[in-house]
């Protein structure tokens, strides 16, 4: 009986300290970064604006966990690009600028706010990818070069 | 024995209790970029000169004349597209005194000698234009005045102004 006793704690030690990946059916949550939002060649004082409709420029992330999981998604947003010598660049986001595809496809969202949580659902293959486009506000005086930031998608299952 | 097993059961709900009561997040992360052209730099480089003018003898200065026509500078991103706005002044002043201006011509290229990638333009709100592959355009401006027989004697003056956005 104590054998008994002391394996029912260490199993349940285990458990608890099993990475929390696995869902009620076994899928791992998986979220992957798929493209990058690109704005290409931008001209100082000239606004560039990539839709999350754009196959070639807008950002993509992909996930993968059990059908029917209810999921909600939160961006954390740069509210700059950081470019030569430290200089920055504002990037804009706005309420309809991100996009949830069940079917993954860039050509079927559902537009939703990426400066807010959203919740939705995953459907029958356990899979979707969700979009992100922006804007991208250079001054008239922005210094020339290259300018990079990062986009961070965070997926939670919920309950 | 029996209890054995009752209490193994017990151990694999609670594990499965365990995980299933965990919250379950993952994050991925995808770079924006952007790469920002050269800003535009415009320099009034020479100012449209009519020399002198004679009452009631119209003048011009055609925007060929390298020497008198008005000249505007301009660097930016090799081969970018551009937009040339013109302000244009209807009249010179001198004083209370006006002379008025009734026509305007541009010239643009690629050099400041006006022998590669001419092309003659009339100056108005909006002109589009390409930067050359080194990044600089040079545009020039003529005018017309006509002063009247009774013009006022004088030197008259007034600003042209060149705008250029990507």
């Amino acid at each position: 009986m104590k054998l008994t006793a002391c394996l029912a704690i260490a199993v349940a030690l285990l458990g608890a300290a099993l990475p929390p990946v696995l869902g009620a059916q076994g899928k791992p949550l998986n979220v992957t970064g798929v493209r990058g939002l690109t704005f290409g060649a931008v001209f100082p004082g000239v606004p560039r604006v990539i839709s999350r409709s754009d196959p070639a420029n807008a950002g993509q992330f992909d996930i993968g966990h059990a059908k029917f999981a209810p999921i909600q998604l939160t961006f954390t947003l740069p509210s700059v690009m950081v470019g030569p010598a430290g200089a920055t660049m504002p990037l804009i986001f706005g309420a309809s600028d991100a996009g949830y595809s069940s079917p993954e496809t860039i050509t079927s969202q559902v537009g939703f706010d990426p400066r807010v949580p959203f919740t939705t659902a995953l459907d029958k293959n356990g899979r979707a990818a969700v979009f992100i486009g922006g804007r991208a506000q250079p001054a008239p005086s922005q210094r020339a070069g290259a300018y990079t930031a990062t986009i961070t998608l965070t997926v939670t299952v919920l309950p | 024995m029996r209890n054995s097993k009752l209490s193994l059961a017990v151990v694999v709900l609670a594990v499965i209790g365990v995980s299933a009561a965990q919250a379950q997040t993952n994050n991925a992360s995808i770079t924006a970029t952007a790469t920002v052209q050269t800003p535009i730099n415009v320099i009034g480089a020479q100012a449209l000169a009519f020399g002198n003018v004679f009452p009631g003898v119209n003048k011009s200065v055609a925007a060929t004349d390298l020497t008198n026509a008005g000249r505007f500078d301009v660097a930016g991103q090799a081969s970018a597209p551009v937009t040339l706005s013109f302000t244009l002044p209807a009249t010179l002043s001198f004083g209370a005194n006006t002379m008025p201006i009734d026509s305007y011509s541009g010239m643009r290229a690629d050099n400041s000698a006006q022998t590669v990638g001419t092309v003659a333009f009339t100056p108005g709100a909006s002109n589009s234009a390409t930067l050359s592959a080194a990044g600089s355009m040079f545009v020039w401006v003529g005018a017309r005045v006509t002063p009247a027989t009774n013009q006022a004697q004088g030197v008259y003056t007034a600003n042209v102004t060149m705008t250029v956005v990507y």
